[in-house]
């Protein structure tokens, strides 16, 4: 049986809340190390990847693989009944049905208690090789967010072009075109309000906005977000959490040069 | 047309490998049509008032049209479709041929007798069984398409073959087509309802072959042969056997062979005439062109020349052909979306968790069965009610 107790609710509510119009249905993994999930969007351009450590939940229980399979819009609305400084337990059997949640505020005497049905989904995984990245970019989440919301205004697709001077987001439309760069500069006071740049070669590629923009709804799970890019692989979009981490990835757009 | 009821026989034995989902998630995909097939069902479809569109001077243009617009309609989606038109019918189709050719000349004369006494919707069903694909429909799409700057080939034998082959040497996505005996041909994915028109909100459907294969557990000739006893277009059918029955004697036969040795003569009379050997060679080895013989490209469309050809011969509306011609171009000048799968391989299922999933699948079918079952004696005993009140 699985039973996983969050010290604070608002970590789910934030994850589910930030995929959930990337993807309808998917099965949470459950093991001895931790829950974890991966799920393509249904045109198959982005993929999410979560996991959550088990060090993150106190206490910890897994007995067995469960897969849970799970509507993420109805998971929303049970989670929407959570504070977020609610104390959240999952659990469920070794072969549910369905997923048990409670919510047990800290300061009231007040506990709610919810059973969401699961589903059977055949899910296709995929396999993410370890890449080394050309360019890693780390920036605060609220700055990527943005660039990406000030640039859709104007384009469908951004260029991103990492080089040593700095990153730059670049994008032409019907209107006109617009970029926005940032060099990498350190703030002695807030650590995390820095921009970094790793680079061993440099990088341009295109990327559809409307998916960054989605991606950027994880904005509120971390103060920076790292960027990761090579040549002709799908870019990957961290967010870093305590004991985890949400991954996005997003395959680039390709000129016609066949 | 096709293999009989095969689409019912996957969806229960192997119902995931039958997948449906919307035309868009399909973008960035190269799909090669089976194009006698699709003008065909355009000249059947694509109607005002149960006539063929036609043209000032009474020419059909239904084909022209359905062409146009459902190419356009892939192309907004992200596809690329690639044509390809049926060269020679097989000699061993003939006896299929002759058939059909009896049947429009049936269709026409009930055609003519039902404008004479018939009513509307009788002269409208003759008129569809009239339809044939003539050699101008085909020439004149040929000349739609290079103007449209959309590749098409032309098949040595069966359109359908073709495809499957380019499906199979990863030279396009899939093959598209209505034609369930596609898969025979080994084509890994078959999408149907492509060329369908947006209104029939019909999803587009995908079905895989290595699953279909999985859960008939069959091998290619053991399938080719469930197809032959079902009932392709190169050979008659024994009487008598169907779906069900086909599906049981090759699973414990094997073959057509060891069938037809242990089967009850008096029960099934075997065709006289029953060259399954011929078709199994036919859907083994078709008639084809290798993939790596097949050349093509899409090309910017030359909207003057479609202007010239739609509107001024066809009468079509010109702002509409521009209009399309614009999408065209368009389309072919952005930078497309490429998906994940080219980067990422999806990861082959464990042997548990297909024994999970065979399962699931058996326990279904069951459940479907019971249901159908408890369904047919409801029905029935609903029937004896009244009679034993009377």
């Amino acid at each position: 049986m699985l039973e996983a107790r969050l010290e604070q609710a608002q970590i789910l509510k934030k994850v589910v809340e930030a995929i959930k119009d990337l993807v309808q249905d998917c099965n949470f993994d459950c093991n001895d190390g931790g829950i974890q999930l991966q799920a393509m969007d249904n045109s198959h351009v982005a993929l999410v990847s979560m996991s959550l450590r088990s060090d993150g939940f106190s206490p910890f229980r897994c007995d067995r693989n469960i897969a849970l399979g799970i509507n993420l819009n109805s998971l929303m609305k049970v989670l929407r009944a959570a504070a977020n400084e609610d104390i959240l337990t999952l659990k469920a059997e070794d072969q549910p049905d369905s997923l048990n949640l409670t919510f047990e505020s800290s300061q009231a005497d007040r506990m709610s208690e919810y059973d969401i049905k699961l589903m059977d989904i055949d899910q296709e995984h995929l396999g993410i090789p370890e890449t080394d990245y050309a360019a890693n970019i780390t920036l605060p989440s609220a700055e990527f967010q943005r660039i990406c919301r000030d640039l859709s205004a104007l384009s469908e697709s951004v260029s991103i072009e990492a080089t040593k001077e700095g990153v730059k987001f670049a994008c032409s439309g019907d209107i006109g075109n617009g970029s926005v760069t940032l060099r990498p500069h350190t703030n002695v006071e807030d650590e995390s309000k820095s921009t970094k740049i790793d680079l061993t070669e440099p990088v341009n590629l295109t990327f559809s906005l409307k998916y960054l923009v989605n991606f950027c709804k994880a904005s509120s799970l971390s103060p920076t977000v790292s960027l990761c890019l090579s040549n002709e692989v799908p870019l990957l979009v961290e967010y870093k959490m305590e004991a985890g981490y949400l991954r996005f990835y997003l395959a680039p757009k390709i000129g016609e040069d066949e | 047309m096709g293999i009989k009821q095969l689409y019912q026989v996957i969806s229960e034995a192997a119902p995931d490998a039958i997948k449906n989902g919307e035309i868009k998630n399909h973008f960035g995909r190269k799909v090669a049509i089976d194009a006698s097939m699709s003008i065909y069902s355009f000249l059947i479809a694509v109607r005002s008032e149960g006539q063929v569109l036609t043209s000032e001077t009474g020419e059909t243009t239904s084909h022209l049209m359905g062409m146009f617009y459902r190419t356009l309609r892939m192309v907004d989606n992200g596809i690329k479709p690639l044509y390809v038109f049926d060269g020679k019918p097989p000699t061993l189709k003939s006896g299929e041929l002759a058939k059909r050719t009896a049947r429009k000349i049936e269709a026409q004369e009930a055609h003519e007798e039902a404008k004479e006494v018939g009513t509307a919707e009788d002269i409208e069903k003759f008129s569809r069984r009239t339809v044939r694909v003539t050699k101008e429909h085909n020439e004149e799409c040929k000349r739609l398409l290079k103007l449209m700057g959309v590749p098409y080939l032309d098949a040595p034998c069966e359109a359908e073959a073709q495809c499957a082959v380019l499906a199979k040497a990863g030279k396009v996505f899939a093959a598209a087509s209505e034609d369930m005996d596609t898969l025979c041909f080994e084509t890994p994915i078959l999408l149907r309802h492509l060329t369908f028109s947006e209104q029939r909100k019909q999803p587009i459907q995908e079905i895989h072959l290595d699953r279909v294969m999985a859960g008939l557990d069959m091998t290619r000739e053991q399938f080719i042969d469930l197809c032959i006893l079902l009932g392709c277009d190169y050979c008659d059918t024994i009487p008598k056997i169907g779906p069900t029955t086909a599906l049981k004697l090759i699973r414990q036969y094997k073959s057509i062979e060891k069938v037809i040795e242990t089967l009850d003569a008096d029960k099934y009379k075997i065709p006289e005439y029953f060259p399954y050997k011929d078709a199994r060679e036919l859907l083994m080895n078709p008639e084809v062109v290798s993939a790596d013989e097949c050349d093509f490209k899409w090309e910017a469309p030359d909207t003057e020349g479609l202007v010239k050809f739609l509107v001024g011969e066809k009468g079509f509306n010109e702002d509409r052909v521009r209009n399309g011609a614009a999408r065209l171009t368009k389309n072919l000048a952005t930078a497309q979306q490429s998906r994940l799968e080219g980067f990422f391989k999806v990861v082959p299922k464990t042997e548990e968790e297909l024994a999970s999933l065979k399962r699931k699948n058996e326990e279904k079918a069951a459940e479907k069965k019971k249901k159908a079952k408890l369904d047919a004696k409801a029905k029935k005993d609903s029937k004896k009610a009244p009679r034993g009140a009377n």
